[in-house]
């Protein structure tokens, strides 16, 4: 009866895995083409979420608030990269990282000025809200829907830059910035292109995120974002499939170890609570540095040359 | 030197990047006192050996004894085996030996660079000064309290001293980088031979220079060479600089050796010209030399 | 040319001396004379504790050129260390309440505790250096941050309870008041609290000074420069990069210890990433590679975010005007915004390189570091 006690875990990490996804996504496509840790990525996607809370008490109709959140993050996504990024394209990679962090900070404070700093619950939506019992395991229906919906997107974003003019353009600009600007890409709108998408999905993301996690504060979206990155890089950072990969193991491995306490004690093995779920979030980070040390180009990275 | 006691012997040496063989089966060897030059046409692998030699690359295959002790020592395995394309992948399977550049350093080979390496955020003193840093004895602890006077003041003296022989004293205070082209080249050899090195490399110390430049560098690199007791193995192009003042000539093209000798047999070889002139089917005048 | 043979101090590094002496001079007579309720004075403890932080995060990042962002793991190292072996005896029952007073049943003195603090994040600092220090830029910058997560779990895991006291907070340790000199009744006859964290940090910000000046502070600088062209001077990368790394933890250590007794307790929940960032930010302002930035900066970002801009977080009236925007946070909102000012427009910061004496030389940079 060990698998009823591991079923739900494995189920809700297997949806974080897909929300985290979603979010890797795009660090993934920025570290790709910019060599950037974007680190404000994971303020956008808690901005996404805020949005939507705001968005609903106006009291317009789901139907609208939707697809308008969708849309304000990518605009967002897009004047960050405008404002914070663009006017450094020449500077030092770490000016660049520092001004990712002063955005990070920044979206952070500006949120905890219009919230008040107090946690803002976040909007039922119907359907995805719904319990589902599934082979025993009760669950909202979002746990159910994010893995599919994970993977369709990744299959249209697939899709798009291997099929697209302007995904051709993304690809050549990853593997040479210089050549690919003398090649007369328009650098300046791929990249936009790159945050759009990116921060899309990032609030499609926060929209299952917070289904299931119903509070937002400013500092909600710190940790879904690093844990996001470390997938990136777990799979082999600039790789898509390889950051989707990577994310569904970390949203896994993440919630076993949540629950690892009770499966253990369950299967017998301890007799008393651990407290291991402390670890849940550090486990992360111990994957991160044991795949950097490794294999420090990820599962399905590419290998760079360094020319001496 | 009478004796003729090998400094540096490179064994069969071959570097390769996945299919591409940069060095190819090359073997030398320099004497104490002598001034050796390696060169070959653009891309014939001469810095990549530099590289191999200072530990800056491992080798493919091949080995590198410096004093009679190895420094490298490689033998094609793992990946790039089923790629090898050298000779001998059998010959040094023993004991694989990698020094890194810094073990190199220290055992007394420097080096210059191609595309000048100079610390930026230092002044030409304190280039120079760095680079006694592994020739110290006293620990982090006894320099930060200060404790190391003698030890100091004995190593300021030196800088002055070598940058005096390089005719840059009247400049310590500079930024390195704010230096013209030809001093920071200058700049480079100095700093090189604070780590009081036995061998010289010098990866083509001419490269921008004028003609008036170039002839001073060489009269510059036997006076130094006499002065510190120096072997010197030198890359370079300018051919005016290397029939003045080497010993012996190692030529290579695609890698591979295809001459050796004195400076005269060198500038008369066919094959030499050949790979030069890439043909030699028109006849423009060959200055080699 | 015999200036250069010896390291005798020059007219301007004198000047400079005087101008650090008269600011400490300054900082005792107030103390001595303004309220000690004052918020000059949380600023002034407040901003001697980050400028040593910063300026140990300067020495790796701005002088050795290894992107770390550990710091925040450091201090909570630091801050637990100093905290746990200082607790009076007898309080501990009262702070170990979960955990029968805790297994550690002796009190250090604080200096001693302060030392260790420095010793065993240094300690950390070997330990994580030894696989971390491998990797490149901005993969050394994310796993530097994992460890300190990793950090901040281990220390609240319930089962070293006895020794961390879990996720509960550890208090009644020796703080910065603690060094006020009081009569029999109570009554504070001199005032320390401030002017003995300045010559903490001061102490501390000098020896990594005179460090930075010395042939492993050169060699540090070399890699930061060309990391190629310092291994082929006899560098040695792996060990100057790991030394940079435990000195820099060292003082981050004793910085969290000062944290600790800054604000009398400590929690492993609150040495956040965030924390982190806060110190880059100031290494940023300051200028990377400037050791005076880095404490210009701190004091700067202290009282800009504790004090001078808290009018911003009130609700202000113009006759009868009620300025807009202003309520609560708002000054971090404007705080952030000048930030990314310096950020994208001031990226020299406010010092770029030089240093104190430099501003009393003339003309160009002159042998800044002798």
């Amino acid at each position: 009866m060990l698998w009823n006690t591991v079923f739900p875990y494995l189920l809700s990490g297997v949806s974080v895995g897909g929300q985290y996804a979603l979010i890797a996504i795009g660090y993934t496509m920025v570290y790709g083409i910019l060599r950037l840790i974007n680190f404000a990525h994971g303020d956008v996607f808690m901005v996404a979420g805020i949005l939507m809370v705001y968005a609903v008490a106006s009291g317009l109709s789901l139907w609208i608030t939707v697809p308008m959140v969708l849309i304000v993050t990518s605009l967002i996504g897009f004047l960050i990269e405008r404002t914070a990024y663009k006017p450094l394209r020449s500077a030092p990679r770490m000016s660049v990282m520092i001004s990712a962090i002063g955005v990070s900070y920044t979206l952070q404070n500006l949120v905890l000025y219009i919230t008040g700093g107090l946690n803002k619950t976040y909007p039922t939506i119907p359907w995805i809200s719904d319990t589902v019992e599934i082979l025993g395991a009760k669950t909202k229906l979002v746990t159910v829907v994010t893995p599919f919906l994970t993977i369709i997107l990744v299959v249209l974003l697939v899709l798009l830059i291997n099929r697209t003019k302007v995904g051709m353009a993304m690809r050549a600009v990853s593997k040479d910035f210089e050549t690919s600007q003398l090649m007369g890409i328009r650098i300046n709108s791929v990249i936009s292109v790159t945050f759009v998408i990116g921060s899309f999905l990032a609030a499609v993301g926060s929209v299952l995120y917070f289904t299931n996690y119903p509070t937002v504060i400013q500092t909600s979206g710190a940790m879904p974002g690093l844990k996001a990155f470390v997938a990136a890089v777990f799979g082999g950072i600039g790789s898509i499939p390889g950051a989707v990969i990577g994310a569904f193991i970390i949203g896994i491995m993440e919630n076993i170890i949540k629950g690892l306490d009770v499966i253990l004690f369950k299967a017998g093995l301890i007799s008393k609570p651990l407290g291991l779920a402390t670890f849940s979030d550090a486990f992360t980070f111990a994957l991160l540095i044991i795949i950097l040390l490794v294999k420090p180009t990820g599962l399905f990275g590419e290998k760079a040359t360094d020319k001496v | 030197m009478s004796e003729n006691r090998t400094v540096l012997s490179v064994e069969n040496l071959t570097m390769q990047f996945g299919g591409v063989v940069a060095v190819n089966d090359l073997s030398m060897h320099i004497d104490e006192g002598e001034i050796v030059a390696l060169i070959g046409p653009n891309g014939a692998g001469k810095t990549t050996a530099f590289n191999c030699v200072t530990g800056v690359y491992e080798p493919t295959n091949g080995q590198v004894l410096f004093c009679g002790k190895p420094i490298a020592r490689n033998h094609p395995a793992g990946k790039i085996r089923k790629a090898y394309a050298g000779k001998d992948p059998e010959k040094y399977l023993a004991d694989p030996v990698r020094l890194s550049p810094d073990a190199i350093t220290s055992l007394g080979i420097a080096r210059t660079f191609q595309n000048i390496r100079l610390f930026s955020g230092m002044t030409v003193f304190e280039n120079v000064l760095t680079a006694m840093h592994l020739r110290r004895k006293s620990n982090f602890l006894v320099q930060t309290l200060r404790l190391n006077g003698a030890e100091d003041r004995a190593m300021r003296e030196k800088t002055v001293k070598l940058l005096e022989t390089v005719g840059l004293l009247d400049v310590a205070d500079e930024m390195a980088t704010s230096l013209p082209y030809g001093k920071q080249r200058l700049l480079e050899i100095a700093r090189a031979l604070a780590t009081e090195p036995k061998l010289l490399l010098l990866d083509e110390p001419a490269a921008g220079m004028n003609p008036q430049e170039t002839e001073d560098l060489s009269r510059f690199i036997v006076d130094i060479k006499n002065r510190f007791g120096l072997t010197v193995f030198v890359i370079e192009h300018h051919m005016q600089l290397v029939m003045a003042i080497s010993d012996r000539i190692y030529v290579i093209d695609f890698g591979k050796q295809i001459a050796e000798g004195t400076p005269q047999e060198i500038q008369n070889d066919p094959v030499v010209i050949e790979a030069y002139l890439g043909g030699g089917e028109d006849d423009e005048e060959v200055t080699i030399g | 040319m015999t200036k250069k043979l010896t390291r005798r101090p020059s007219r301007a590094t004198l000047l400079s001396f005087a101008i650090i002496f008269a600011v400490y001079v300054l900082v005792f007579v107030a103390e001595q004379l303004l309220p000690a309720t004052s918020m000059l004075f949380t600023v002034l403890k407040k901003g001697a504790t980050y400028a040593l932080v910063a300026v140990s995060m300067n020495l790796l990042n701005g002088f050795t050129g290894i992107f770390s962002l550990g710091q925040a793991g450091f201090m909570l190292i630091g801050a637990y260390v100093y905290a746990m072996f200082t607790i009076p005896v007898a309080d501990r029952a009262s702070v170990y309440q979960y955990f029968d007073g805790g297994v550690i049943q002796f009190a250090l003195p604080w200096f001693l505790a302060m030392i260790l603090a420095g010793l065993v994040a240094a300690l950390f600092a070997w330990l994580i250096g030894l696989p971390v220090l491998r990797l490149k830029s901005d993969y050394l910058a994310i796993a530097t941050l994992g460890f300190a997560e990793i950090i901040r779990a281990v220390f609240q895991w319930k089962e070293l309870g006895p020794v961390t006291n879990g996720s509960n907070m550890l208090r009644l340790f020796p703080n910065f008041n603690s060094f006020n000199i009081t009569a029999a009744d109570g009554h504070v006859v001199v005032y320390l609290s401030t002017i003995v964290p300045f010559l903490i940090a001061g102490v501390c910000i000098g020896l990594i000074v005179l460090l930075l000046h010395s042939g492993y502070g050169r060699a540090f600088r070399a890699i930061h420069d060309d990391e190629i062209a310092a291994e082929a001077m006899g560098v040695n990368l792996a060990h100057h990069k790991r030394m940079a790394f435990c000195i820099s933890s060292f003082f981050a250590g004793v910085g969290g210890a000062m944290l600790a007794m800054y604000q009398t307790t400590v929690q492993a929940k609150s040495f956040t990433t965030a924390m982190t960032y806060e110190i880059l930010l100031i290494v940023v302002i300051g200028g990377v590679g400037s050791i005076t930035g880095s404490v210009c900066g701190s004091f700067l970002f202290v009282a800009c975010s504790e004090w001078w801009l808290r009018f911003l977080d009130n609700e202000q009236f113009i006759g009868n005007f009620q300025v807009p925007l202003l309520r609560n946070g708002f000054r971090l909102v404007v705080f952030s915004i000048i930030i990314m000012i310096v950020v994208l427009f001031f990226r020299r910061g406010l010092f770029g390189t030089t240093e104190l004496p430099d501003l009393f030389r003339h003309g160009r940079k002159e042998s800044a570091l002798k």
